[in-house]
């Protein structure tokens, strides 16, 4: 069985020690290198060439939102797992529109690290269950004070199958096959979805799935 | 922990002292008494005129007096002396009656002239008297020997008596007449003389008062001038003293925000870096230690869970100490997302709903400019909730070529921001004057609130995105 390759970035010692720790425990994962800030960590990437980056948000130098996005520009078969002490939407949005896969809080990274690594790897998003639930109180608190409609109840079932396959990492050409229906068709549909939710771009979309607890 | 190195002096100055009250009573006293001696001698002098000048009228009316009755009597004699004539040369040789009569009535009216004659003589005056009426006195023997005498011993007599001795008597008497007269001018005279001297020293003195009043007002005004340019030396000093104090308290608070961010950023950052870090990594490995531990370990994994639960509590705290202290959303994310949470999170803690809206803002602007708009957001946010209790709340920020304007409204209850101005709004007045910018706060009870900051942004300043 081939080993998911896996570069961690923490300015953190002790964080990269626990870290390597609870990747190491399991044979499908190999921890290939240690960064200490973010420029080393896209140094380390393009020689490297790892399958997954572990990112921590907030390095000194080149934080770890920057490093994410020169990584993916260079790297586009490299995935990112952001860790983070914040679940605020701000740094979630932030991590996704850097093209970060999974978004973890450090709080609860020993549990879920192995899973938002396999979803990566898999091309798949995760976000720690903290996350969509601190996103999901905000929209609904903002919802019911504004006294706004909640978009979601506007789009279609077949627009909801195809939001969530979005959401969840998977491209036009996927979605199609999977629906048997055309590519322009699920490009249409995705469109009328960003248009109806009001949204601009992927990472919003993500985002907007994550709050309505859509995906996780 | 890193402080400022930078020194901060403040040049102590002693006290200053209050200018004396003593002067000031002094320069009055000084002028009051001025117009007093003035007042006096003016007094004096005009009393000691009007005392002269009723000296000279009494001593002109004295004179006419004399005069008048000297002449009265000397006209007398004569018309005295031309009836005696008349009746010793009578051409009929026999005396009239009636010049007889005339002749008695004239002997009693000048001896009641000579009674009449101004009392309080002097003794040269009164010989001068005695002289005349001594004369008198001959003449009237005289006639009367003349009027005893019959007519036929008058006749061929009267042209030698007349010639040697009415002529002789009359002579002597204008003579005695004419010296009293001159003895009465002589006396006017002098007492005019002695008028004019007093007027003299009056006048003397006089001058020497106004030059004492003047030489006295004189001083006054050099005193009154160095009292004058002493105060003014002391005012501009106190004015120089209260500008330097002034810009100093200026740059104190200036430097105190500064100091009061870098102290925040660095305890911030200890907080997060060396206890937030040191608890995460804490976690991970009790969590890995509780995921590997045989199953049949449950009372050790029961533990290690309770550990871990203290631990992510310890951590939550830590994280929004921090936060709190410093957003690190500011250094990771920018101004606008740095709002954004700052909007959220005060959402959720409150029952206030808040909005931020952004235009053109800079995701590199200076970091006094960010942490500028930050606080001041955070600040208004903050009295939106806990004093004005509002329902909504909405923050703008928009940013142009030169400027950057942050608008936070609120529905609260409002206040009067000219009566009760409070610690935050001042300290939000401070920040922005320390960046050339300008606060108003609009508010009035039951209006809500909007505070509105325009801060001008320097040319190297993060250009609009």
């Amino acid at each position: 069985m081939r080993q998911t390759r896996v570069l961690l970035a923490d300015d953190h010692t002790l964080i990269r020690a626990g870290l390597r720790l609870v990747v190491e425990q399991r044979p499908e994962f190999a921890v290939v290198g240690e960064a200490a800030d973010g420029r080393q960590a896209v140094a380390l990437a393009q020689s490297l060439k790892p399958d997954v980056v572990v990112m921590d948000i907030g390095m000194p130098g080149l934080n770890g939102i920057e490093a994410c996005l020169q990584i993916r520009e260079s790297l586009p078969d490299t995935q990112v797992v952001m860790l983070s002490m914040h679940s605020d939407e701000g740094y979630v949005l932030r991590a996704l529109k850097a093209g970060a896969r999974a978004y973890l809080l450090k709080d609860s990274a020993e549990a879920d690290l192995a899973s938002a690594i396999r979803a990566a790897s898999e091309g798949k998003s995760f976000f720690s269950p903290a996350v969509g639930k601190v996103l999901l109180e905000d929209y609904m608190r903002t919802l019911q004070r504004t006294g706004a409609e909640d978009s979601y109840e506007l789009l279609s079932p077949r627009e909801r199958e195809i939001l969530q396959l979005v959401a969840e990492g998977q491209s036009s050409k996927e979605i199609a096959s999977l629906l048997n229906l055309s590519v322009y068709t699920v490009e249409t549909h995705r469109a009328h979805v960003m248009q109806k939710l009001n949204l601009r771009g992927v990472p919003e979309l993500i985002l907007y799935a994550v709050r309505k607890g859509i995906i996780s | 922990m890193k402080t400022s190195s930078e020194e901060f002096r403040i040049t102590a100055s002693p006290e200053p002292d209050w200018p004396s009250h003593r002067l000031r009573w002094v320069l009055l006293g000084a002028f009051l008494g001025l117009l007093g001696l003035i007042l006096i001698s003016g007094a004096a002098a005009s009393r000691t005129l009007k005392r002269m000048q009723q000296q000279e009228q009494l001593a002109r009316r004295d004179v006419a007096d004399r005069t008048r009755n000297l002449s009265g009597l000397y006209l007398s004699i004569e018309v005295y002396n031309q009836a005696i004539q008349r009746y010793a040369a009578c051409p009929e040789g026999k005396p009239d009656p009636v010049v007889r009569q005339q002749v008695d009535r004239l002997t009693a009216d000048i001896g009641s002239q000579f009674d009449r004659y101004p009392p309080g003589r002097q003794p040269e005056e009164a010989a001068f008297l005695q002289a005349i009426l001594d004369q008198f006195v001959r003449h009237r023997d005289l006639y009367a020997s003349i009027l005893v005498l019959s007519p036929q011993a008058l006749h061929g007599r009267e042209q030698s008596l007349i010639n040697d001795r009415i002529v002789s008597m009359r002579s002597q008497f204008l003579e005695s007449s004419g010296q009293l007269q001159a003895w009465n001018n002589q006396q006017f005279r002098r007492t005019d003389e002695t008028l004019l001297a007093q007027f003299g020293r009056l006048q003397s003195s006089l001058t020497q008062s106004l030059s004492i009043a003047l030489s006295a007002g004189l001083l006054l005004v050099l005193a009154s001038m160095a009292y004058i340019v002493r105060l003014e030396r002391q005012t501009r000093g106190r004015y120089r003293e209260l500008a330097q104090s002034r810009h100093e308290l200026e740059r104190l608070s200036s430097r105190l925000v500064d100091v009061q961010e870098a102290e925040r950023r660095s305890i911030s950052r200890e907080l997060h870096d060396e206890v937030g870090q040191s608890l995460g990594a804490l976690l991970v490995d009790l969590g890995s230690l509780s995921t590997n531990l045989p199953e049949d370990r449950i009372r050790i994994k029961e533990r290690l869970d309770n550990m871990k639960s203290v631990a992510e509590l310890a951590v939550g705290a830590v994280r929004d100490i921090a936060l709190l202290l410093r957003p690190s959303m500011l250094d990771d994310l920018g101004l606008v997302a740095a709002l954004e949470w700052q909007g959220r999170e005060v959402s959720r803690r409150s029952e206030m709903e808040v909005s931020v809206e952004s235009e053109n803002v800079s995701e590199v602007l200076p970091d006094e400019y960010k942490i500028c708009v930050y606080r001041l957001v955070q600040e208004a946010l903050n009295n939106a909730v806990r004093h004005a209790r509002a329902r909504n709340a909405k923050v703008r920020v928009a940013q142009n070529q030169n400027r950057i304007a942050v608008e936070i409204g609120d529905d609260g209850r409002g206040f009067q921001p000219e009566r009760a101005r409070g610690l935050g709004i001042m300290g939000m007045e401070e920040r922005v004057k320390r960046l050339g910018g300008t606060l108003t706060v609009d508010s009035a009870p039951g209006r809500g609130t909007a505070i509105k900051a325009d801060l001008p942004l320097p040319a190297s300043a993060g250009n609009p995105v």
